[in-house]
């Protein structure tokens, strides 16, 4: 009853003098009821420890997380000073107020922890000042010791990071984030030096660190003599492993260049099969006398089996969900989830078989989000992304405060023997592994590793929960000296975390390491990208090579022929990455324009002829462009009026039907016909749209009106169930008009249908200005003069006959 | 592939071409090798029907300007001190090699490889890329499905993008400066060309 009792009080409205201590005081009280929650009322955690690693927790709890919270619910239920009913023999009045925590204890602890770590997060970024010096990482788990101090100092057992939370709930949503957004093209062009750190970097520094320290272990007079060789070989391999929690955090403050941040990232994400195939591998051999050969082939052997069987696990969940998402056009609220719980259930699959669960997520991202972000709508899109990052920052922020408080609550065994040689050894071990392997890598590598890059990798090996974690999972009865290898442990995460993440940064600058690059890419560097690819692998085929290029493109081939046809939903499986990168691009920038409400610089008056189709606005805005000179309203208007009869004039006599076997010659004479005819008709356009303009008290609103009119070609048949997008063209109102699938306009197009045309991907439709600053923006085009006023935006166009691009002529006929 | 590998003696001209390619014998010998399989008809010399014999350049966007490429202009054969010319513009960069005065760019430095790609966009060699060439690159990039409404978009935007003294096309300075950040050294290098 005294957890209890500490509790009443705190709750009890006492005659304190501030608020904040009453809140203290009550998430103190809340604190120490935190540890016992997990075995007895949880069943879900209490039926599946994590098979990931023996399942020693259930029997094994030291002290302090006690095994006993039956005990402590059952004393609860008769409080000693309250109003709940006790033995009730006489007859009590109907309490019109009570309390009952049991009910809620569980979510409302762990509410009140996340609470705690998201107010942290909000108060370092309140005081910038601290938090440009010490990374946000030190500072929750300063944080940490805080309360785990407090806890401690109001006589409570303040809890530890439990394994299994750790690895189920806390550790999944970060390694998502990483490896649904990880930059696949870097990654995969350094694979071959990433992989090389991670398993034989890793392997290096397990068996040399286990190697010195049973050296040091058997000097006489430091009472480490009873430690064998294995159990110092699994210490090794606990503390070998580069964490990606600590490494992201902080990595990820001081803005690296991609090369360096990619390297380390990538060998903390993959060394994950090697440590958990030695872990495995050393907590089995403990219990064995002796250690044969078969066992250790056997172990090398799950090395491969780990780390495949993992990334295969992740492989098939991913494409399951990549097929999924293919479907959910008609529910698209529910898309992220399908996301996040397929690869939740991918992480969860592999750790079920000994897998390596990490790969496996790590995996299933990386698969399914092509496919995915082909299928799901822009909001979708967004959810996800905002969804991961909150998961993964609260989940960072909670380990590192969990960090601190179990340093408080456990216990420990200090030896400075041990504990000092495990530090010396560990940055050794790094130094010279970084170096030697570098040496190694540099000969296949074309861009050489710099000894400025040596050096951030070898200084960026940070080490962090999961170290923890695996250490807090071994059992007293085969490792006496748990405590002490878990002070060791959690001492050199500290100086990790403290020393070199607080000097990293300094360091970087001192050393004029490249530093990221913050502009995003340019249509310019998308284009020629492309290019070089094409060209690199034609030269490579042309020296009969089948290098990196050649398997890429191979791979590409392979993806657009099959793979794409059925994961990704309807028309979009065709269209090529450089218009989608294209069309983003105009999005991003419609976008900005609606948002900005504000006229940017006028592009050059030729260009803007196909703008219109693509893009209503059809003023790119963007810095990047050259300098240009900014119109007045007048030129302004001038321009947009020119560029909008030839466009109108498409509308007249565009025809997809006339686009057949040679699109490019065709196309071209037809425009050339449209320009002829455009210049005729101008004089009449001229006087439409001077007249209005003069109603209109603003370049937006006038834009808006011309911006809107018909535009693009012959509007193509709606099969009734594409999506559609409509534009509401410059409106200075919000984003939300430039909204992406829109299903209730589906049936609402009153065009005549095309037979013979393809089924259409997205179409765009413009709002229909009847007035200007109408804001409905899903009416459809009724038609206002001079013709129907829609846009369609084809965001993939088939062609009539949609022919393998394998056997066209890549040459157009006509030059 | 022939089986056999030709001997160093064999080569015309090995030690002008090591000189003025950089590659070493061991890749010079190797490029023999591969010109001589190409060659099919033994002729000791390389029609732009031989390169066109080869699969995947067939299927590749850029196949034929890179095939064209390696022949000069208005030519039809091609010898191999010309055909391992092309191939040294893809030889990697070597690490802390300063440029001394006097010595000729090297074949594989960045400017040259610059000059390259330049040259497969700008076909009629006028020193720019005209709107037009860049529609026909792009056009051979995307494939059949993309209107040219859109191309047309693309392609000016891009031009706008990199133009910087607006004459409406881009000059190779121009290019040069548009794909700084691309890490043009590593990316235009096979390993294989040492």
């Amino acid at each position: 009853g005294e957890d209890w009792s500490g509790l009443v009080v705190a709750l009890s409205p006492p005659p304190l003098p501030s608020r904040s201590l009453v809140l203290c005081s009550a998430l103190l009280g809340m604190l120490p009821l935190l540890h016992s929650h997990g075995l007895q009322s949880d069943p879900v955690m209490a039926s599946e420890p994590p098979h990931h690693y023996p399942a020693v927790i259930s029997g094994n709890e030291p002290g302090d997380i006690t095994a006993a919270p039956l005990g402590v619910s059952q004393e609860i239920s008769p409080l000693p000073n309250h109003s709940s009913p006790g033995h009730a023999k006489n007859r009590k009045a109907f309490p019109v107020l009570g309390i009952d925590y049991t009910h809620v204890r569980i979510p409302f602890e762990i509410s009140l922890w996340i609470l705690l770590a998201c107010l942290m997060k909000l108060g370092f970024h309140v005081i910038p000042s601290v938090s440009s010096i010490v990374p946000e990482s030190c500072l929750l788990i300063v944080v940490g010791l805080l309360v785990g101090g407090l806890i401690k100092g109001v006589g409570e057992s303040p809890p530890i990071l439990r394994s299994d939370i750790f690895f189920l709930f806390l550790l999944p949503p970060i390694i998502l984030d990483a490896g649904y957004f990880l930059p696949l093209r870097q990654f995969t062009e350094n694979l071959g030096t990433i992989l090389i750190f991670a398993v034989v970097g890793t392997l290096w520094n397990a068996f040399f660190l286990g190697g010195l320290m049973y050296a040091v272990c058997q000097i006489s007079g430091t009472g480490l003599n009873d430690i064998g060789l294995l159990a110092n070989l699994l210490f090794g391999s606990i503390i070998s492993a580069v964490d990606p929690v600590a490494v992201l955090a902080v990595f990820e403050e001081i803005h690296i260049n991609e090369l360096l941040h990619i390297l380390v990232f990538g060998e903390s994400l993959l060394n994950d099969a090697v440590t958990v195939v030695l872990y495995h591998l050393f907590e089995e051999f403990a219990n064995f006398e002796q250690v044969t050969v078969t066992d250790i082939i056997l172990g090398f052997l799950s090395f491969f089996v780990v780390s495949l069987g993992g990334v295969f696990v992740g492989v098939i969940y991913g494409v399951i969900a990549a097929f999924t998402s293919r479907f959910t056009s008609h529910i698209r609220v529910i898309e992220p989830l399908f996301v996040f719980l397929y690869s939740y259930m991918a992480y969860l699959s592999a750790e079920l078989f000994h897998l390596s669960g990490i790969m496996a997520l790590i995996a299933s991202g990386v698969v399914m989000r092509p496919y995915v972000e082909a299928n799901i709508s822009h909001k979708s899109h967004t959810t996800i992304k905002y969804f991961l990052k909150m998961w993964s920052s609260v989940s960072e922020t909670l380990i590192f405060i969990f960090l601190g408080v179990s340093t408080v609550a456990g216990r420990h065994y200090w030896n400075w023997t041990f504990i000092i040689s495990t530090l010396i050894f560990c940055l050794i071990a790094r130094v010279l592994g970084v170096l030697g392997l570098t040496w190694f890598i540099n000969k296949f590598r074309i861009v050489k590793l710099t000894p400025k890059d040596q050096f951030i990798i070898a200084y960026g090996g940070l080490r962090g929960a999961i170290a923890f974690s695996l250490g807090y999972l071994l059992d007293y009865e085969h490792f006496g000296m748990r405590d002490m290898f878990l002070t060791a442990i959690i001492t050199v995460i500290f100086f990790t975390v403290f020393v070199q993440g607080m000097t990293i940064r300094p360091l970087v600058d001192l050393l004029a390491v490249k530093k990221k690059q913050e502009t995003k890419r340019s249509i310019n560097e998308e284009i020629h990208t492309q290019f070089l690819d094409h060209l690199l692998t034609g030269i490579e085929d042309i020296c009969g090579h089948y290098g990196h290029h050649h398997w890429k493109d191979k791979l590409n081939r392979f993806n657009k022929k099959y793979v794409k046809k059925c994961l990704i939903a309807g028309e979009r499986s065709k269209e090529p990455q450089l218009i989608a990168f294209y069309h983003k691009m105009e999005m991003k920038q419609a976008i900005e324009l609606v948002e900005s409400g504000g006229l940017g610089k006028i592009p050059s008056a030729i260009s803007t002829v196909s703008m219109q189709n693509i893009n209503p606005k059809a003023l790119p805005v963007k810095r990047i462009l050259p300098a240009l000179s900014k119109d007045k309203e007048e030129e302004i208007r001038k321009i947009l009026r020119n560029n909008l009869q030839k466009t109108r004039q498409r509308l007249r006599s565009y025809n997809r039907h006339t686009l057949v076997a040679d699109p490019y010659e065709e196309a071209w004479n037809q425009m050339l016909l449209r320009r002829q005819k455009a210049r005729q008709l101008e004089q009449k356009i001229n006087n439409y749209l001077t007249v209005p303009a003069h109603k209109l008290d603003s370049p937006t609103m006038s834009r808006a009106r011309i911006g809107s009119d018909p535009l693009a070609y012959e509007p193509k048949s709606d099969s009734g169930n594409l999506p559609i997008i409509t534009v509401d063209p410059a409106s200075p109102q919000s984003p939300e008009s430039v909204d992406l699938v829109n299903e209730e306009l589906k049936g609402t197009s009153c065009l005549p249908p095309s037979p013979e045309e393809d089924e259409e991907g997205l179409v765009m439709r413009v709002k229909d200005p009847s007035s200007p600053g109408t804001d409905d923006v899903f009416t459809p085009g009724a038609g206002d003069s001079p013709s129907n006023q829609r846009i369609m935006r084809c965001l993939s166009d088939p062609g009539p006959q949609p022919e393998p691009e394998e056997g066209e002529p890549f040459i157009p006929k006509g030059k | 592939m022939g089986c056999q590998s030709s001997h160093p003696s064999a080569i015309p001209e090995l030690d002008e071409i090591m000189l003025e390619t950089g590659f070493s014998q061991a890749s010079v010998v190797r490029l023999y090798d591969r010109f001589q399989a190409l060659d099919k008809e033994q002729k000791g010399y390389l029609s732009k029907y031989d390169l066109q014999g080869i699969g995947e350049l067939a299927v590749n966007p850029l196949g034929d300007r890179i095939i064209n490429a390696f022949f000069k202009e208005g030519e039809d054969l091609t010898d191999f001190r010309s055909f391992i010319r092309v191939l040294a513009h893809f030889r990697p960069v070597e690490e802390g090699k300063s440029n001394e005065t006097g010595r000729p760019e090297p074949m594989n430095s960045r400017l040259r490889k610059l000059q390259f790609a330049f040259q497969l966009y700008d076909q009629d060699s006028d020193g720019k890329i005209s709107r037009d060439e860049m529609l026909q690159v792009l056009r051979l990039m995307v494939g059949i499905q993309v209107t040219d409404e859109q191309l047309v978009c693309i392609a000016e935007r891009t031009i706008q993008e990199a133009d910087q003294d607006g004459d409406g096309a881009i000059s190779f300075e121009e290019f040069a400066t548009s794909v700084e950040k691309l890490n043009v050294e590593q990316r235009m290098s096979l390993r294989l060309l040492k």
